[in-house]
């Protein structure tokens, strides 16, 4: 089942199109990164899910109905900007927001001192929130987004601004959300979260989808790499069964070539053929694509000249 | 609603629960009281003053001293007063006051009164035998267990010259001897203390041939010191001077009556004659026309009410602007945006900083009141009195609807600055213009009573945004009803009108950021959304 379906979502503003006939859907349970550059629209097409922009064109539906705001206790939503309000203290910030999601009030105290606690932030729970630090206070901010146990959770960026340790707790909050059959959909641009985490990820760079589908999906778009080093004569590489190409790297030592490979070629053969034919490599590099890689392909370019809003 | 009502709850605790909150309230009848109660407390606490007077003519003395003690015994007549009042034992109903029924006072003609130096009933109680046989006339009438009288300092001591100073020196020279006393180089002493000499006053021998008479030069500059000599390092507490200056020159007067052959009995008879005379209201039934004292305060509480709706409108406002540009900067709007929808959340916002607006206020006026009834005497009274006047007026009424409708448009005002602003500073900017419209009424305030169906005051009731204060401030007079009606209707709809825009720019602007837009720009988004 869909828990939230886009079709053709466009947003101008004047004449720039922020977003521009983005169309996916996020299936129930499931974890999706929602990738992009800077400025591509992806904080744009997070509120308009919420509701909290209209979109100019297209339909939005979460759980069905067209606004998230009708079905708001069913969905979280954390915005890239964070903030909470100075004066009060870290239980009732989270309860407040519990309520106004349509949790009864004593039932929202008592989640947000078990979720403060739960996840690390016991001693802090009765202090104001102006005593935080600024990772701490995004913590807060992410338990308010969750109190009132949505099943779909939006957050924008949750990662920006936390230290290894704490970036480790939200991995923390968004693998129980997991097991609890939630639905979570969240942004961000480091590659290595979206890799450990998702499913499926959804990519987008100057308001246009440029790709939706799992992980592996995503990964097998950029073709297979190898990086040899050696001061034979290639040449009798190039003929061989899986290599595409076989070029100088220009930036390394001379004698350092990269070579694409056929998606169905396994490296372990090139190898053995060097052997065979007495080429004697001093290196001899092959990894897996990263989904940093996938990245850097589909939107290397295009990111750098992004406008920034 | 229900969202609206969450949001109202957390700004009300929000700001209900800092101590600045309670402190401002605290502070406001605080400041009010301790004023009130400063005066007559710095003047109980202030020191005896002494000061020498030198008579060389030999004429005057008297008169002074008999001035000053004179002043003595008022005071203690008007202490004795303010005693029975609270501690008397008085007959039920005796102090019902009906305002009703009470005339009207004039506080200039009062001051003038008593500012004559013959009241009968100070003569009267002087006659009668003074404080003493008073108090042992009053000793039956007095409630168990009321603390003795404790007759006033008096004001003002005469001394002595100091030692080694002779009063047969020539004016100019005892001037020059007293100097080091009265700039308190040195000190005198007086019932084996040491204390300062206030003042020195020297009359010279040949004083009354200086007598000034109508057509005749007045003291010129340069020769000050021909007259009568008043010196005082203190230029600011002339109550002695002003006594000594009035005692002589009555005491001259009466002299000249004599001369001139008039019985100064007779004048003192004639200045005490008056005719009747009282202010009537032709708006009133007939045989209660007299102005009465509920009639001065109908007139006049418009104007404590403008001036506190002033307040309130202008406090709660500003506080409404602080907090929309904390959820803002904070941008802790978006996430309220995406529980509740704008217009709930405005709504919320409203509610929330009006309760706290309305707690204020309800607790300025509890204070008030309440220290008016501890205070106790008969000032109690008046104020059952002016709440039961207030009550059959309809002024409460139309101060709440004033209040309610006042606030929901300067607050729509606010909010829509609030949420085109990033920061303070930049609303700040802004808030100018808004300012010095709302000055206005504070500036018409005392005038309008004085007029209240003039032209300044009907145009200025038709232009919304003074509607509430100024329709207040004519409360009292009842303005036709076709403006009373007319104005309200188009303060509702405008109201509304703002509200309404408001809510429209608060929507766009409220998850913008960047610089306020310009006044343009605005129109065009507003248009094109």
């Amino acid at each position: 089942m869909h828990v939230l379906e886009l079709e053709h979502v466009t947003k101008l503003y004047g004449d720039f199109r922020a977003v521009d006939e983005v169309s996916f859907s996020v299936h129930e349970g499931s974890i999706t990164g929602f990738l992009g550059p800077n400025g591509a629209g992806k904080t744009t097409t997070l509120r308009m899910i919420l509701g909290i922009l209209k979109p100019t064109s297209g339909k939005i539906a979460v759980f069905g109905a067209p606004s998230a705001l009708e079905v708001r206790s069913r969905v979280g939503y954390l915005p890239e900007e964070k903030g909470l309000y100075k004066k009060m203290k870290c239980w009732a910030i989270v309860a407040y927001f519990a309520t106004l999601k349509g949790v009864d009030r004593k039932t929202a105290k008592r989640r947000a001192y078990e979720l403060l606690e739960r996840y690390g932030l016991k001693d802090f729970a009765d202090k104001r929130t102006e005593a935080l630090s600024k990772g701490m206070g995004q913590k807060v901010q992410v338990l308010a987004s969750i109190a009132h146990d949505p099943e779909l959770v939006i957050f924008d960026e949750p990662f920006s601004g936390l230290d290894p340790v704490n970036q480790q707790v939200l991995e923390e909050v968004l693998l129980d959300l997991k097991k609890k059959g939630r639905t979570v959909l969240f942004s961000t641009h480091v590659m290595q979260h979206a890799e450990r985490l998702c499913e499926r990820i959804l990519l987008i760079a100057k308001g246009k989808k440029l790709f939706d589908g799992t992980v592996a999906e995503a990964l097998r778009t950029i073709p297979k790499k190898l990086v040899i080093e050696c001061q034979d004569d290639v040449t009798p590489l190039r003929g061989m069964a899986g290599v595409l190409e076989l070029t100088p790297v220009a930036a390394a030592k001379a004698g350092t070539y990269a070579v694409r490979l056929r998606e169905d070629a396994d490296p372990q053969e090139i190898l053995a053929s060097c052997f065979e034919r007495g080429i004697r490599l001093r290196r001899f590099d092959h990894s897996d694509p990263t989904l940093h890689e996938v990245f850097v392909n589909m939107v290397g370019p295009e990111a750098r000249e992004a406008s920034f809003r | 609603m229900k969202y609206a009502i969450l949001v109202a709850l957390r700004e009300f605790a929000e700001n209900a629960k800092t101590k600045g909150f309670w402190l401002g309230i605290l502070m406001v009848p605080g400041l009010i009281y301790a004023s009130i109660t400063a005066s007559s407390f710095l003047e109980k606490t202030k020191p005896v003053r002494n000061f020498v007077l030198v008579d060389q003519s030999g004429e005057l003395e008297e008169t002074v001293q008999q001035a000053l003690d004179r002043l003595h015994q008022r005071n203690v007549m008007g202490e004795l007063a303010s005693y029975l009042k609270k501690h008397a034992k008085l007959p039920e109903g005796e102090l019902e006051l009906d305002l009703e029924k009470m005339p009207a006072f004039d506080a200039k003609a009062m001051a003038e009164k008593w500012a004559s130096d013959n009241p009968d009933t100070l003569d009267q109680f002087l006659k009668a035998g003074g404080l003493e046989i008073a108090l042992a006339q009053l000793a039956g009438v007095l409630k168990e267990g009321a603390p003795e009288f404790e007759e006033p300092k008096r004001p003002f001591r005469a001394v002595s010259l100091p030692e080694g100073v002779s009063a047969d020196l020539a004016p100019a020279e005892l001037a020059e001897a007293l100097k080091p006393w009265l700039r308190g180089d040195r000190t005198i002493e007086v019932e084996g203390e040491q204390a300062d000499l206030f003042a020195a006053v020297i009359v010279p021998a040949d004083i009354l041939e200086r007598t000034v008479r109508p057509g005749g030069l007045p003291v010129l500059p340069g020769n000050e010191k021909l007259g009568i000599q008043y010196w005082s390092s203190n230029l600011a507490d002339d109550d002695l001077k002003d006594e000594i200056e009035r005692s002589i020159n009555d005491e001259v007067r009466k002299r000249e009556y004599e001369v001139k052959g008039v019985d100064p009995t007779a004048v003192t008879a004639v200045q005490r004659t008056y005719l009747p005379f009282s202010a009537l209201n032709p708006k009133k039934e007939a045989g209660s026309e007299a102005v009465s004292m509920a009639d001065q305060i109908r007139q006049w509480a418009p104007v404590g009410f403008v001036y506190l709706l002033w307040i309130a409108i202008f406090t709660i406002a500003q506080m409404l602007l602080n907090n929309t540009i904390e959820e803002k900067s904070n941008r802790i709007i978006e996430v309220l945006l995406s529980s509740v929808t704008p217009g709930e959340l405005m709504m919320g916002k409203l509610m929330g900083i009006a309760g706290v607006g309305l707690t204020m206020i309800g607790c300025w006026i509890l204070f008030g009141f309440g220290i008016l009834k501890w205070n106790a005497g008969p000032e109690a009274k008046i104020v059952n009195e002016v709440l039961g006047v207030l009550q059959h007026s309809g002024m409460i009424w139309s101060f709440l609807i004033y209040f309610v409708l006042g606030y929901l448009f300067y607050a729509g005002a606010f909010l829509a600055i609030g949420s085109l602003c990033n920061t303070l500073k930049e609303a700040q900017n802004m808030m100018t213009p808004v300012m010095l419209v709302m000055m206005v009424p504070l500036m018409t305030m005392m005038f309008i009573p004085k007029d209240p169906n003039g032209t300044l005051a009907t145009v200025l009731s038709w232009i919304p945004c003074y509607t509430p204060f100024i329709m207040m401030n004519r409360a009292a007079a009842d303005p036709p009803l076709f403006e009373r009606v007319g104005t309200l209707a188009l303060l509702i709809a405008s109201t509304i009108g703002m509200l309404w825009l408001s809510g429209k720019i608060f929507r766009l602007a409220i998850l913008r950021t960047g610089q306020p837009p310009k006044f343009m720009e605005l129109v065009r988004w507003l248009r094109s959304a």
